[in-house]
């Protein structure tokens, strides 16, 4: 088997495997952990196959936002008690983030010497293609998001 | 298409068929919208593997992002629902909210 198809092959194992667990844990706590992990997985394969850019955006969309915003709507409904202390949690959710966005950087500044791909050039093109051609989306897009954020701080900032 | 591609978007359709048996069984809303959060990574794994060695890469990408963003603002949308429904109803099940709702 080629390198590239095993890696595809076990990067896919992974992510199948942590989105089964997601799926089908009984506890609500473990499924938010697993599905961390799963967009873990999803960033590393968009990395890795020349991305940098989409990586880190979807680390810092799904893993980061999202991530924090279920766990805040689990700890609000009291529908499952987090059975981890804090630290532990913490050290869960933090440290897979922080070595992600190092390796990242670290790819960016193009750190790792001459390379087949040019992470730098392609995250560069992404920019300029979506900013010459989808001004509009964008700002959509943006949009969308503030008002889904006002939503949420204002239907918890309410008193029950 | 490279096989490494195929691979990942046979991944991809695999992760978005599981969103959605979840979607279908889940009795709370929460895993409810977990399940959808799986069908758009799915989504977006295949979307990116369909540019992967071909002329259109930078295109895929860019609805990739595209995707993410509409994602993220959606999930927003249905956690606020979420936490609506249980501040009205008491419950996260959805047969129980409709039951109460009659």
């Amino acid at each position: 088997m080629d390198p590239s198809e095993l890696q595809a092959v076990l990067l896919s194992a992974a992510l199948v495997a942590t989105v089964g667990f997601a799926l089908f844990s009984s506890k609500v706590s473990s499924s938010l952990i697993a599905l961390f992990y799963s967009s873990v997985v999803l960033s590393i394969i968009f990395t890795l196959y020349g991305d940098t850019m989409v990586g880190l955006v979807q680390m810092a969309t799904f893993a980061g936002a999202v991530s924090v915003l279920t766990l805040t709507v689990i700890l609000m409904t009291g529908e499952d008690r987090i059975g981890l202390g804090v630290r532990k949690l913490g050290t869960i959710l933090v440290l897979p983030l922080l070595a992600f966005a190092g390796a990242s950087f670290y790819l960016l500044s193009g750190g790792s010497g001459p390379s087949a791909v040019s992470y730098a050039d392609i995250s560069n093109q992404v920019l300029v293609f979506l900013w010459v051609n989808r001004p509009w989306d964008l700002l959509i897009l943006v949009m969308a998001f503030a008002s889904a954020m006002v939503t949420i701080s204002n239907l918890m900032s309410r008193e029950p | 298409m490279q096989a490494d591609a195929l691979v990942l978007m046979t991944t991809g359709t695999i992760l978005v068929f599981m969103g959605i048996a979840s979607i279908a069984l889940s009795k709370n809303l929460v895993k409810t919208i977990m399940s959808f959060q799986v069908v758009l990574f799915g989504a977006n794994l295949a979307l990116f593997a369909s540019g992967l060695g071909t002329d259109a890469r930078l295109t895929s990408d860019t609805f990739v992002l595209l995707s993410i963003t509409i994602g993220a603002a959606v999930e927003a949308v249905g956690l606020a629902i979420v936490l609506g429904v249980h501040r009205k109803y008491g419950t996260l099940d959805p047969s129980k909210v409709r039951k109460l709702k009659e």
